[in-house]
């Protein structure tokens, strides 16, 4: 894809929409959207014969032969099929197999599918004869006679357009084809299409330009036409028509596929094949498993300058880590790490030292090649480990390094993308490559499926898997690596780690299963998922529908819909804010939006546009107007598309959840559960789709009139309630509605007790969704006691599904994970909800938040619950404003370069008082450097900047004037600053020993107590000592968590991880543990 | 009471042997606990090799590292378990609080709890059946005999414990046909709650020979010294929440101190006293704990009688060896291994040659950088250990011959009692005194 013109799309989504975003089902992400095809020639990315150089080293691959693809058993082309799960599907140009395709000269693209069989020997699968095409509108008058001259003039203008090409021929083939467009109502079933073959697929984009900015043709005059399905991306094309969806079983019948001279790929299994031939079998019964197929998790480290990241260019790469697991299999099969210099060996790895660079890279080539991986993860090896290696290898003049796909020879692709949203801004990354092997980045996966507040490798290991690891700073990887074997190994150790990891998140969230079904149920390749957006998924979905119907997708994107147009979103009811001590019911819609779209029969195909409403004059009861305005047929004329796609998908949503419910099998019902959430998912973005208005096909009328529903139903809901649930209808209160988000309405039926709030709250759901078309339901799901509401999207409160006690406390849209926050907010209103909520003590939370501003304010805070973190993006002078972190990190480089933050680390500060009118970005601080300087930090700043929009938000509704209690209560008066020790004044300061117990200084040197204190000598000592056995407990709870965490009793702790929640206790235990002896040791004498 | 017959108190040499306990101007000085470990390793190790050569004269020693799969070896190294319910204080900070508060309780043991053995090259997990791993703790240098296994892991077939450490034979009876007691007393708790003040007093007019009848009188003069195992006072610690104290709560806090002072002056102006500090004591943390401060005891120090000590407290009675510790090592045992009673532990920290392997993994220690001052070098010919739930004492005996009394000494809050050992016959008898019978 070229990038530059990825660069220039506009991927934004207008005001409207973004407010959408957030409300509702999801919507598609802002994403790149100009999907087509890039012709790869088979040719170029082989490397010429004396480029090659092949296993130097003997000994090496004799130890890496014993990893192995078990051996293919006997096999015989015309006795035996080849049935095998196929993984990844992409093309290439090459020249057409004459065997085969006898009729066909020149290049071709010849799809590939890579799989994996059942015996767990891999296979690529060449598949010929497939070719790529699309449609255009048929105009009036265009007979059989016409597409000679068509095609000859189109030809030439083909052509014209590309004259450096090698091709012979571009148009092959124009057919007269009977369809209709997916767009709108029509009551003709079926009009005359044409149906044109290209020779390669990115002519599709070319003849497509040509078409649409017209053409002149004899006999006709210079026209215009719009085109169908030419933006379907040719794997995606093949798979379709020949009913392929991702991660699906193939077969090869025996007899009808040939066994490939060439050996064009390192797979053990090489054949060719006509597309047509092949069969593919639906995700079902025996076809529903997957194959054992390898997945290598890998990590490198490379010995950074100090002060630098690492750059390909410079710094060289130390040290790999390999863990290669097959699926379904508990224990990994390849625990392999390979170091630049010698390493002492370790328990339970293999461990491979070289003496030059070279050596490892191409070491590590010839692993990937015997072990032959099917998927490839690792943490954020797209963005940095991959395109390192590559980087490296071209500096180091290492030529035959890049050939670690599936293709013989063949080299890797590296290639810039950007990737711009509003949400992110423009960000550079490279994509790479890699023929036959999907690659999977935990990174990106991450940060696609989970909102966190860091997503370091240690805070999202921390999180899923309850597991710290330690975090070895960059500019001591170049040190370990100077120093002996054992130190290397200590490296090693670690990068293994960094390797081992990523395969047990993938592991513990069930990735494989999770993407492999959402491949299936969607229709598009693996790799799609994770590089590509949400609106593909859908659109392949389309397509599909389409073809059995006989309908085509029209190219709309030029329409240029989108500017300014914006519709209504979801309706969310005023809020009530309070604290709710009654039951509070929640009814819910289940999948509101895709209900809506299956009751009201709404889709492109059913749309009746405003000027063929006369015309087509339907009879009113065949039809439904939305509220907002546009007119749909019912399905007695018309069965939509997106409707039956929903029904299909929410249908089999049913039965995976039915059957997740009978299975035993562990294993099993990993998949089943993975294939209903792929579906929820699925079903919810439908809606997106629609309504994306730089999608594919966008169509507001569709989006408008879900949510137009949407609010219809809310409101209806509320109505319902408040009209029957009341005293004139015999209930013992009157109900009231006191909040509703979009497919949910709270009421608070005024019993008080969790049960008869169940019990109306079932009888309200009932009676309520009998008054909708169905499939729209509303259920009851659960009971908010006691309940508090905030504001619209915030609040907090008990969830009950059962009658004798609450699953947990649920809360939203109260920040307890937001960054840019210091972990003291997270704490204390975690703490408060839970004494309001739980303990139902809320003098209790006034308390705690009190004594908590007055240890702030007292200079008696834990300094790491202080710590606010940013990520560094771009150096100083890159960014536009000032901002706290960057200038820290600029004084950081001056004090010392070697240990300053660089861009990518994180950096952590904390706001310390600075002079009167200093600039916020000024106050910032190493908390380290405070820590050692007894520097004071800004209590007010943490007040009003950090703790009192929280605090407030969640008194306000249950304290009368919230703001004066706490913020400026009696609590607030004492304050107490700690004395730096690099400040200017202590330079002239006289240091003198004042009395231990009234601070009243001493003269005589050597006393501990003034004489009016020596009396209580035994009371005073008393306190200093318990201060050190605080302290003395806390120093050894934490330097053995280290221990424990580092894995090792006789090795110092390296640690530096500043995202650990530990890390400054443990620096600051150090350092007060240390005073307070002092201050022991004066009693003495 | 006045018999007018002064029966002179006997007497007995007395060495204190806590140097190795005194932390004299060591400072915490950004010190690690690798290098406690890596002295102890070496230490034991030492004493280790000589037995498994002994053992297992024909097969190599490996260094973890250089462990082959599938050959027969000995390694010797240093045992960490693996426990899931040890409490850990990132959880306690990184974790959500959760709803339901969780019971903190006194036992970390599992069933899923595994061992590793770790030398200074690195690691591997030890496997034989299941219940080894509740036997060994954390920190304990020993042994192994087995081979690595496919997926580097190692088959235990036996382990080897350093034994029992050499012991100085008794000095050949100076004057051990006269009949001479030690007292040791532990848990005193003044001032706390439920601790009865007259039955201390019994107790210390009983070893003052301020009690009974003549025969009586005797058996007190026969005591030659009381060494008091910690737990001596019990602080009202929940007075100070953070907040800062009145006048009147300052001097509560100390009023316990005030009576344990008066206490010990009455014993030390009678007979010779030892104080160790123990887990409540106002005195640091970590061990080893270092004594408790004079200034505490304005009183009871003016004596030369009393001693003020560490905690593990050592010293020698007549040319026999004394140690002990507050209970601080036992208990941890028991929080973190199995066993059918406390004797049990103290016989295993013996025969481990280490009084607090769980130092400092679980238990506070001061972070040695040049020495671990826990190892046993010498088998002492009594034992002991304060704070204990009831009293037990048993009669160990080496293979080269040593023989310790193995003694727990109960809290006196809890059972009113004492324990009497006789440096004649190295028996142990309990003393319970009662004042329920006094109350109306």
């Amino acid at each position: 894809m070229d990038s530059k013109r990825r660069n220039g799309v506009a991927t934004n989504l207008p005001p409207s929409k973004r407010l959408q975003a957030t409300n509702g089902p999801p919507v598609v992400p802002a994403e790149p959207m100009d999907e087509e095809d890039e012709d790869v020639f088979l040719e170029e990315t082989l490397l010429r014969d004396e480029e090659l150089h092949e296993f130097g080293n003997v000994n090496l691959a004799s130890q890496l032969a014993r990893w192995r693809r078990p051996a293919v058993a006997n096999f015989d082309p015309q006795a035996h099929d080849i049935v095998f799960q196929q993984l990844e599907i992409d093309y290439v140009v090459g020249e057409s197999h004459k065997e085969l395709c006898p009729n066909r000269s020149g290049p071709a693209a010849v799809l590939r599918m890579f799989g994996v069989t059942q015996d767990g020997n891999s296979v690529c699968c060449h598949v010929h004869g497939f070719e790529p095409y699309f449609y255009i509108s048929c105009l009036d008058g265009i007979g059989p006679d016409d597409v000679p001259k068509f095609r000859s003039t189109l030809e030439s203008r083909m052509r014209e357009a590309n004259r450096n090409s090698r091709s012979q021929l571009f148009i092959t083939k124009i057919e007269i084809v009977q369809k209709r467009s997916i767009m709108y109502f029509q009551v003709q079933k079926a009009r005359s299409f044409l149906k044109i073959f290209v020779g390669l697929p990115t002519m599709v984009a070319g003849c497509r330009g040509i078409l649409e900015r017209g053409i002149n043709i004899e006999g006709l005059g210079q026209r215009c036409f719009l085109t169908y399905e030419s933006n379907v991306l040719f794997a995606l094309r093949f798979m379709i028509d020949c009913d392929v969806v991702g991660g699906n079983w193939i077969e090869l019948p025996a007899g009808s596929y040939k066994d490939s001279q060439t050996r064009k790929s390192y797979c053990q299994l090489d054949v060719d094949v006509l597309y047509s031939k092949l069969i593919s079998h639906p995700p079902v019964g025996q076809y529903s498993k997957l194959a054992p197929f390898r997945i290598l998790s890998f990590d490198i480290e490379c010995a950074g300058r100090k002060g630098h990241f690492p750059e390909p260019e410079q710094d060289p790469v130390i040290q790999i880590a390999n863990l290669v697991t097959v699926q379904g299999e508990q224990k990994p099969m390849v625990r392999n790490v390979m170091t630049l210099k010698s390493c002492s060996p370790i328990v339970g790895a293999s461990v491979m030292s070289f003496d030059s660079e070279r050596e490892v890279l191409l070491a590590w080539r010839d692993l990937v090649r015997e072990v032959d991986p099917d998927v490839i993860i690792g943490y954020n090896i797209c963005k940095f480990d991959l395109p390192y290696l590559i980087e490296r290898a071209e500096t180091l003049k290492v030529n035959e390094f890049p050939i670690l796909g599936r293709i013989r020879n063949s080299r890797l692709r590296i290639r810039d993308t950007s990737f711009s949203s509003r949400q992110y801004g423009i960000r550079e990354s490279k994509e790479v490559t890699i023929e036959g092997r999907v690659q999977f980045d935990l990174l990106q996966a991450m940060q696609r499926d989970y909102k966190l507040s860091s997503y370091s490798l240690n805070s999202v290991s921390a999180h899923f898997l309850g597991e710290q690891k330690e975090d070895v700073h960059h500019s001591i990887i170049s040190d370990l690596q100077n120093g002996n074997p054992e130190t290397r190994r200590r490296l090693a150790v670690y990068c293994l780690k960094d390797a081992y990891l990523p395969q047990r998140l993938l592991d513990k969230l069930m990735y494989v299963y999770n993407y492999v079904e959402m491949a299936r149920v969607t229709g598009v390749p693996i790799s799609f998922l994770l590089a590509r957006g949400q609106s593909i998924k859908v659109l392949s979905q389309i397509l599909r529908k389409s073809k059995q119907r006989g309908l085509l997708v029209p190219n709309m994107k030029a329409q240029g819909a989108g500017q300014g147009e914006s519709f209504e979103g979801a309706t969310v009811l005023e809020a009530k804010s309070g604290f709710y001590e009654k039951p509070i019911a929640t009814l819910d819609f289940a999948s509101l939006y895709p209900s809506i779209m299956m009751a009201y029969n709404l889709c492109y195909c059913t749309l009746v546009r405003a000027e063929d409403q006369h015309k087509l004059n339907l009879p009113a009861e065949s039809v439904t107007k939305t509220p907002s305005g546009e007119i749909f047929v019912k399905p007695t004329l018309e069965k939509g598309i997106l409707p039956e796609i929903l029904e299909e998908l929410l249908a089999a949503r049913k039965r995976a959840k039915a059957d997740l419910k009978e299975a035993t099998d562990p294993l099993e019902k990993a998949v089943l559960d993975g294939r209903q959430l792929a579906l929820k998912v699925s079903a919810n973005s439908v809606y997106g789709f629609t309504g994306a208005t730089i999608g594919q096909l966008p169509c507001l009328e569709i989006s408008s009139s879900v949510t137009s529903f949407g609010r219809q139903m809310i409101e209806h809901t509320k109505k319902l309630v408040q009209d029957n649930f009341n005293v004139s209808n015999g209930y013992s209160h009157d109900s009231e509605v006191v909040y509703g988000d979009t497919d949910s309405v709270m009421v608070q039926f005024g019993v008080p007790s969790v049960e008869e709030a169940m019990k109306l709250g079932r009888e309200a759901a009932e009676q309520i969704s009998n008054t909708f078309t169905k499939p729209i339901k509303l259920e009851f799901e659960k009971v908010y006691w006691p309940y508090l509401l905030i504001s619209k999207k915030r609040y907090a409160g008990l969830l009950w599904t059962k009658t004798e006690k609450y699953d947990k406390m649920d809360t939203k849209g109260i920040e307890t994970v937001r960054r840019d926050n210091c972990l003291l907010v997270k704490n204390l209103v975690t703490e408060c909800l839970h004494k309001i909520l739980i303990d139902r003590n809320i003098p209790g939370a006034v308390q705690f938040v009190k004594n908590t501003i007055s240890d702030l304010l007292m200079n008696r805070m834990d300094l790491s619950l202080l710590v606010i973190t940013k990520g560094l993006t771009k150096s100083g002078e890159d960014y536009a404003n000032k901002s706290a972190h960057v200038e820290l990190a600029e004084r950081m480089r001056k004090r010392d370069a070697a240990t300053a933050p660089s861009v990518g680390d994180r950096v952590p500060y904390v706001i310390i008082k600075a002079a009167k009118g200093a600039k916020a970005y000024e106050k910032s601080e190493d908390p380290i450097y405070v820590l050692e300087n007894n520097i004071p930090i800004d209590p007010q700043y943490y007040l009003e900047n950090q703790l009192s929009k929280p605090l407030l938000r969640i008194f306000d509704p249950i304290l009368k004037n919230a703001s004066r209690e706490l913020l400026h209560g009696s609590h607030t008066r004492s304050v107490s600053i700690s004395t730096p020790s690099n400040s200017g004044i202590m330079k002239f300061a006289k240091k003198r020993a004042s009395c231990i117990g009234c601070r009243t200084p001493i003269t005589e040197e050597n006393q501990t107590l003034c004489i009016h204190c020596k009396g209580r000598e035994a009371e005073l000592y008393q306190k200093t000592v318990t201060n050190v056995r605080d302290l003395e407990q806390l120093f050894g709870r934490l330097w053995t968590q280290c221990q424990r965490c580092q894995g090792s009793l006789h090795q110092d702790v390296l640690c530096t991880s500043r995202d650990c929640p530990i890390f400054y206790r443990r620096k600051k235990a150090q350092k007060d543990l240390a005073e307070a002896e002092v201050q022991l040791e004066r009693w003495d004498f | 009471m006045d018999t007018g017959a002064v029966l002179p108190r006997k007497q007995a040499d007395y060495i204190c042997r806590d140097e190795r306990y005194c932390l004299s101007m060591q400072r915490y000085k950004g010190q690690q606990y690798s290098q406690l470990y890596f002295f102890r390793l070496h230490t034991i190790r030492q004493n280790l090799l000589s037995r498994v050569q002994e053992r297992w004269p024909s097969l190599p020693v490996c260094k973890i590292l250089g462990l082959e799969e599938g050959q027969l070896c000995v390694v010797v190294g240093t045992l960490y378990k693996q426990m899931q319910l040890k409490p850990s204080i990132l959880e306690e900070y990184s974790k959500e609080r959760s709803v339901v508060p969780l019971a903190t309780p006194n036992k970390f043991t599992h069933n899923d709890d595994y061992l590793i053995m770790e030398d200074e090259s690195g690691r591997v997990k030890l496997i034989r059946d299941a219940n080894l791993p509740s036997f060994y703790v954390t920190g304990v240098v020993v042994a192994v005999c087995g081979k690595e296994e496919k997926d580097g892991e190692f088959f235990v077939q036996e382990i080897l414990e350093p034994g029992l450490p050499p012991q100085i034979p008794l000095p050949s009876a100076v004057s051990f046909d006269e009949e001479k007691f030690v007292v040791f007393a532990s848990g005193l708790k003044i001032g706390g709650e439920s601790t009865n003040p007259l039955e201390l007093q019994l107790l210390l007019d009983h070893l003052t020979g301020h009690l009974g009848e003549e025969e009586e009188q005797s058996l007190s003069s026969q005591i030659v010294r009381v060494v008091i195992a910690g737990g001596s006072v019990d602080l009202q610690t929940s007075l100070s929440n953070g907040q800062p104290l009145s006048g009147r709560e300052q001097t509560k806090l100390v009023e316990p101190i005030r009576e344990l002072d008066l206490a010990l002056t009455q014993l030390a102006a009678a007979m010779p006293v030892d104080i160790m500090p123990g887990p409540n004591d106002p005195a640091n943390y970590s061990l080893p704990q270092q004594p408790l401060h004079r200034c505490l005891f304005p009183g009871a120090s003016l004596y030369n009688t009393f001693v003020s000590a560490t905690n593990p407290h050592q010293f020698e009675l007549d040319g026999a060896l004394f140690l002990g510790t507050s209970g601080q090592n036992i208990e941890d045992l028991e929080k973190y291994s199995e066993a059918e009673e406390r004797l049990d532990f103290m016989e295993r920290t013996l025969v481990w040659r280490h009084l607090a392997p769980t130092a400092p993994d679980t238990l506070g220690c001061y972070p040695f950088t040049d020495r671990d001052p826990f190892i046993l070098e010498m088998c002492p010919h009594v034992y002991f250990c304060g704070n204990q739930p009831s009293y037990a004492s048993r009669l160990l005996k080496g293979p080269s011959g040593q023989q310790v009394r193995l003694i727990c000494i109960p809290s006196f809050q809890e059972t009113s009692s004492v324990v009497l050992v006789s440096l004649k016959t190295w028996d142990s008898h309990i003393l319970t005194f009662s004042a329920n019978s006094f109350q109306p």
